[in-house]
């Protein structure tokens, strides 16, 4: 499917060896690696049991993903093309030192298909307790093979949502997002709530309602479904499948019940709408790199045939070259407006999603502080504690992400508008992320001084004996025995008093032991989760500055070379200009055929020969 | 009839019932013998003790009228409060939408009372009560409750609401004369994490009310699919403080829609029963409610409630080849749309779309399966159908848990709502008055063996109180966490004698008395023996002096 941007590519680079532009080729040959490279990843998402990794098995026809009545995925699985089935287990050893999640070190654990189930369900590995990051399964399907990726991720909502978290993390890097839900009823809010955010970070949400075969009112469900996604104004189509029937199908091999089933709209949409519109996508943006690199090479031939043919005409052109490459040298230096809304933008961002951030963990620290204070033993409440506080910060840290994410693209899309006005399509940005709570260790009470049955004897005890001791020295003095009824009297009430100032000192200690582990908790949150967001940041800062400076710094190349060419030519012999006047208008025809061929590879654009704008763009 | 035996409630008098026309039906005792009663030996919440409890309750409330007398709305209230002890048990079926409430209310009602729909149906707080003649009110959040008129829809009761929005309405009142609704009134509400958050607000208004108003219902049922987190978070919010401070012992907890599980195979319900069994010893739930139970909802409304047309339509079907039959049941829309079916069975589209409402895919396969297998009467299938529905299960645990107490869980409501009133602190009035029914009402709450046993009971399950292991689960029972007449307590046959169950009571009074005294234990296992202790004395005390025979 790629090959066809592929070949263009090839034979652009192969075009333009002879002007000895370096920079140039590199743009190509980076533009041919991810082509090459280019996965679709499409993520299936939906709370649990609404039949996700069934969907998974009846689109690639086989059964890769373990299916269970009771609660089943707990790692992330990617089915992806392969010649041969393989599958293996990926975890993270060490992070990258950006973060990326893409360069981080990862140790790979390759398994029979057969042995997986019991690593990514939750019978087999409670609660991910393995630690995998994700799974890989690779299968020889036709569906796969346009670089598509199917993700079955653990469903959202479960009694430990920690699985949410993970989800919502993997969001924006996802180029379509499957959002399955069942035929037994309508949306619910939290499905509301999370197609809400899906489809503001994913460009491509599909809502698919499932198990259709078991309910006999899913067009009602599916009519209302719609009117909810209207009345919320997401833009996705929903699709009606039904995996029981798809599965029937595949092992009676009967097509009736596969048209039945739904499945075969379903792959058609992921083709044409997932793989077809990246694919389109990746036309375009190869296509504006031949473009772009013809366009400045032809520039030069321009200008050296204008100084040939038209000396007058060449001083104007000398004239305005000049002022193009001050204006393309400035677009270089630090003081770029680009320059500036980039950095600003990249600080103010690090400020809001640092502020988001601490004023979310804020108000859980203190909502749980106040728990603890009303508790009077904290040990007690702890576990509830925990995990109501774990839950709380993972949704807080996805949203605040997501938040993060969210804002990094409409900056990208504010710095292309102040680089060329808007001209360039936008660069590929990194806003993936690992998830943020991974390395977090579990909140932990230490577990402080024990108040069992031996300190309680002791303390008591300690009371009762200065009761005695006291009392009855003040005993002896008006001559009574040392242990009296008195003293007696005393020490048990001084026991006792002993007995509950301990107990109260155990208590608050334990308190301030309490709180200061949920502090402890969001302090490492909040450090471990500042770290990821503001490497997020620099990355896409990163991304866009070298990006939009490499564009710099080819037009600012190539304008020099024109010029040169427009200057030195007027100096050539008379023979020299008569070969270069029979030379330029083929160059420029070989230029022009590249060109045409790279708007071919987009359907619909115009394919006129334009004049190159090269001037106008540096402006 | 007897003290006890109306105390059983409706669960008992309805599967009395269920049982008489089984045994008439097949003409066996089988069934009779195997479900038969816990038997009505002696109890240690015996009619006397409840008896003295709540007359306590009633003594206090009744003072309290008094002291309030001033304050016509409290005064309404407490008196509301006062009626409600004489009134059947208030039990709400709550859950997330579209979990089933409505159809399990039919289920358990036997009667198509509930209105149920695909989409979100319920949208008002519905309460079924037993009464001589069928009415409808309607109760506006302002003005004056309205009657509305009542139509009977394909067997359905269809309720208009003549123009009034649902979300002005506090709730629906409807009486309907039925035995299964004597003993306890159902309370229907709707889903929580609705769409629509009003809906869901009404329903957490109603169960788990702030401070000015007290909680409306005694028990309840809660219904989930799947236990999802905002599952979890509901049942914690219901969890109410107040005197008595248990959670857990007047929620059950319910997997509704079983026969979904698995896509509705035809092994749905075995494998729902394996979830609740995990559920069940999920510490985070075990705290929140008495037990977890399966229940396929629809099959059991239908299993009660199944016409003869629709047992012949079945056979008809049933008779068609097996295969032909299972392949058009792959899925609802070959089963109504396919024109397979018309060369198989003459069974017209509207008839099939009928059947498939009313039992649903797994419904149909599982009743078709029983006719092949030989049920030939409309009866025995709907006998076979409600006993595969679970819905006997939910039924004993019922009576079980919500009917043997239900004196005790009516005066812990007017208890708690008596406290709030107190801790509202009304000027009108009068100071001294108020704190001494204060100490009453602490008095009771705390001195009420019955309430003693359920807090610790729920404190047991919690968490909060931690046994040993084996212990645990022995004093769990002997305080009623199983039921609470004495064989159920000491894990006796339910046809034991009187002598064994004096010597095992006996036995275990030894044993709870030796285990109170160990210097050892810490204060709140002590606390637990104790009441142990206590308990054990009752049960050997009730079994000396034979329980008065009043009738």
């Amino acid at each position: 499917m790629r090959s066809e941007p592929l070949a263009a590519l090839e034979q652009a680079i192969g075009a333009i060896a002879p002007y000895g532009r370096t920079d140039l080729e590199e743009r190509l040959r980076q533009a041919g690696f991810r082509l090459r490279d280019g996965r679709i990843r499409v993520l299936v998402v939906g709370e649990f049991k609404q039949g996700k990794s069934l969907l998974v098995n009846g689109l690639v026809r086989a059964p890769v993903c373990p299916v269970f009545d009771d609660v089943a995925t707990c790692v992330p699985t990617v089915v992806r093309y392969a010649e041969q089935p393989t599958a293996a287990l990926i975890r993270v050893l060490e992070p990258a030192d950006d973060g990326d999640p893409e360069r981080a070190k990862i140790e790979r654990v390759e398994l029979e298909i057969e042995q997986m189930s019991q690593h990514i369900a939750e019978t087999g590995n409670p609660g991910n307790r393995e630690g995998w990051r994700e799974a890989e399964i690779g299968l020889p399907r036709a569906v796969l093979a346009g670089g598509l990726e199917i993700v079955d991720t653990p469903g959202v909502g479960g009694l430990n949502s920690v699985h949410g978290a993970a989800t919502m993390a993997a969001l924006p890097s996802a180029d379509a997002v499957l959002f399955v839900s069942d035929a037994s009823q309508e949306y619910t809010a939290p499905e509301l709530e999370f197609l809400r955010q899906a489809s503001k970070v994913c460009p491509n949400v599909l809502c698919v309602l499932s198990k259709a075969d078991l309910y006999p009112e899913w067009e009602r469900i599916a009519d209302l479904d719609r009117a909810h996604l209207a009345a919320e104004k997401i833009d996705a189509d929903l699709l009606i499948v039904s995996s029981a029937l798809r599965v029937h199908a595949i092992r009676t091999g009967d097509d009736v019940s596969d048209a039945e089933s739904g499945f075969p709209v379903l792959v058609s949409y992921l083709r044409e709408q997932v793989v077809g519109r990246a694919d389109l996508l990746a036309r375009r943006s190869t296509a504006q790199d031949i473009v772009a690199v013809t366009e400045q090479l032809a520039t030069a031939l321009l200008a050296e045939r204008t100084s040939y043919t038209d000396p007058e005409q060449a001083e104007l052109v000398i004239r305005e070259l000049t002022e193009a490459k001050a204006h393309a040298a400035a677009l270089k230096e630090r003081s770029a407006r680009w320059q500036h809304t980039l950095s600003d933008g990249v600080a103010d961002l690090n400020a809001d999603i640092d502020y988001d951030l601490r004023d979310r963990m804020r108000d859980i620290v203190r909502e749980a502080e106040g728990e603890v204070d009303k508790a009077g033993d904290p040990k007690k409440i702890w576990e509830q504690l925990a995990g109501w506080v774990e839950q709380e910060v993972g949704a807080a840290v996805s949203a605040n992400f997501l938040w993060a994410a969210q804002r990094a693209r409409w900056l990208a899309g504010q710095v292309a508008e102040h680089f060329s006005g808007g001209r360039e399509l936008l660069p590929r940005i990194r806003t993936g992320h690992d998830d943020p709570l991974a390395g977090i260790q579990a909140m932990e009470m230490r577990s402080g001084e024990p108040f069992g049955v031996g300190q309680k004897a002791l303390s008591g005890l300690r009371g009762g004996y200065i009761g005695v001791l006291m009392f009855g020295m003040l005993g002896t003095i008006v001559g009574l025995s040392l242990i009296n009824p008195f003293s007696v009297g005393a020490g048990l009430l001084m026991g006792a008093k002993g007995f509950t100032d301990e107990r109260r000192r155990v208590y608050s200690k334990r308190q301030a032991e309490a709180k200061a582990a949920v502090r402890r908790y969001a302090d490492d949150v909040i450090f471990q989760a500042g770290k990821e967001s503001r490497e997020l940041l620099r990355r896409v800062q990163r991304d866009l500055r070298d990006y939009y400076i490499d564009r710099a710094e080819e037009t600012n190349r190539s304008l020099k070379d024109s010029l040169m060419a427009a200057e030195q030519s007027a100096r050539a012999s008379q023979d020299e200009q008569q070969r270069r006047l029979k030379e330029i208008p083929k160059e420029l025809a070989r230029l022009e055929s590249l060109h045409k061929k790279a708007m071919s590879l987009v359907p619909g654009a115009v394919t006129e020969p334009r004049e190159p704008r090269l001037i106008e763009a540096a402006q | 009839m007897s003290e006890r035996d109306g105390a059983s409630a409706v669960w008992t008098d309805e599967r009395a019932q269920a049982r008489q026309r089984r045994a008439r039906e097949e003409g066996r005792r089988r069934v009779a013998e195997e479900r038969s009663e816990p038997s009505s030996t002696v109890s240690v919440s015996s009619p006397g003790a409840s008896h003295s409890l709540t007359a306590s309750v009633r003594g206090v409330l009744r003072r309290a009228v008094r002291v309030f007398a001033d304050e016509p709305d409290i005064a309404g209230e407490l008196r509301a409060q006062l009626d409600r002890l004489d009134e059947p048990l208030r039990v709400a079926i709550a859950g997330k939408v579209k979990a089933g409430k409505s159809t399990l209310l039919n289920g358990l009602v036997g009667e198509l009372i509930a209105p149920t729909d695909a989409g979100e149906c319920t949208k008002v707080v519905t309460w079924y009560r037993d009464a001589p003649s069928p009415r409808v009110v309607s109760y506006p959040d302002l003005g004056e409750p309205r009657p509305l008129p009542i139509r009977r829809e394909n067997g359905a009761l269809a309720v208009e609401l003549r123009g009034v929005p649902a979300e002005k309405l506090r709730k629906l009142v409807v009486d309907w004369p039925s035995q299964n609704l004597r003993g306890t009134t159902l309370i229907d509400t709707p889903g929580i994490a609705s769409a629509s958050a009003h809906n869901s607000r009404r329903t957490l208004a109603m169960l788990t009310p702030d401070d000015d108003s007290p909680a409306e219902a005694d028990a309840v049922i809660y219904l989930m699919r799947h236990l999802h987190a905002a599952d979890a978070e509901f049942l914690e919010s219901f969890r109410d403080q107040g005197v008595a401070r248990a959670s857990s012992v007047n929620t059950i907890a319910v997997i509704s829609r079983a026969d979904e599980v698995g896509g509705g195979r035809i092994d749905a319900m075995l494998s729902a029963r394996r979830i609740a069994r995990r559920y069940r010893t999920e510490p985070a739930l075990r705290g929140l409610c008495q037990t977890v139970i399966p229940v396929a909802g629809l099959l059991a409304a239908t299993g009660r409630t199944l016409r003869q047309a629709e047992f012949q339509t079945l056979a008809a079907l049933a008779a068609a080849p097996r295969e032909d039959m299972d392949d058009i049941l792959l899925s609802t829309q070959r089963f109504l749309r396919s024109d397979r079916v018309a060369a198989l069975a003459d069974v017209s589209y509207e008839r099939r779309k009928d059947l498939l409402e009313r039992f649903g895919i797994f419904g149909l396969r599982l009743a078709m399966m029983y006719v092949r297998q030989g049920r030939d009467s409309s009866p025995s299938l709907a006998a076979e159908l409600v006993r595969a529905s679970g819905l006997h299960e939910l039924q004993d645990v019922l009576s079980v848990q919500f009917s043997q107490r239900r004196d005790l869980l009516k005066a812990r409501s007017g208890l708690i709502a008596l406290e709030r009133v107190l801790a509202a602190r009304s000027p009108a009035a009068d100071e001294s008055e108020v704190k001494q029914l204060a100490a009453e009402v602490e008095r009771i709450g705390s001195g009420a063996h019955e309430f003693v046993e359920l807090r610790l009971l729920s404190s047991l399950r919690s968490g909060e109180v931690v046994l040993p292991e084996e212990e645990a689960e022995t004093a769990e029972r002997l305080l009623g966490g199983q039921g609470v007449a004495a064989v159920q307590r000491l894990a006796l046959s339910r046809t034991a004698s009187d002598d064994e169950v004096r010597s095992a009571a006996l036995h275990e009074l030894d044993r709870w008395r030796r285990r109170a005294e160990d210097p050892f234990a810490d204060r709140p296992a002590v606390r637990t023996y104790r009441a142990v202790t206590r308990t054990c004395e009752g049960l050997v005390a009730s079994l000396s002096t034979p329980a008065p025979s009043e009738v």
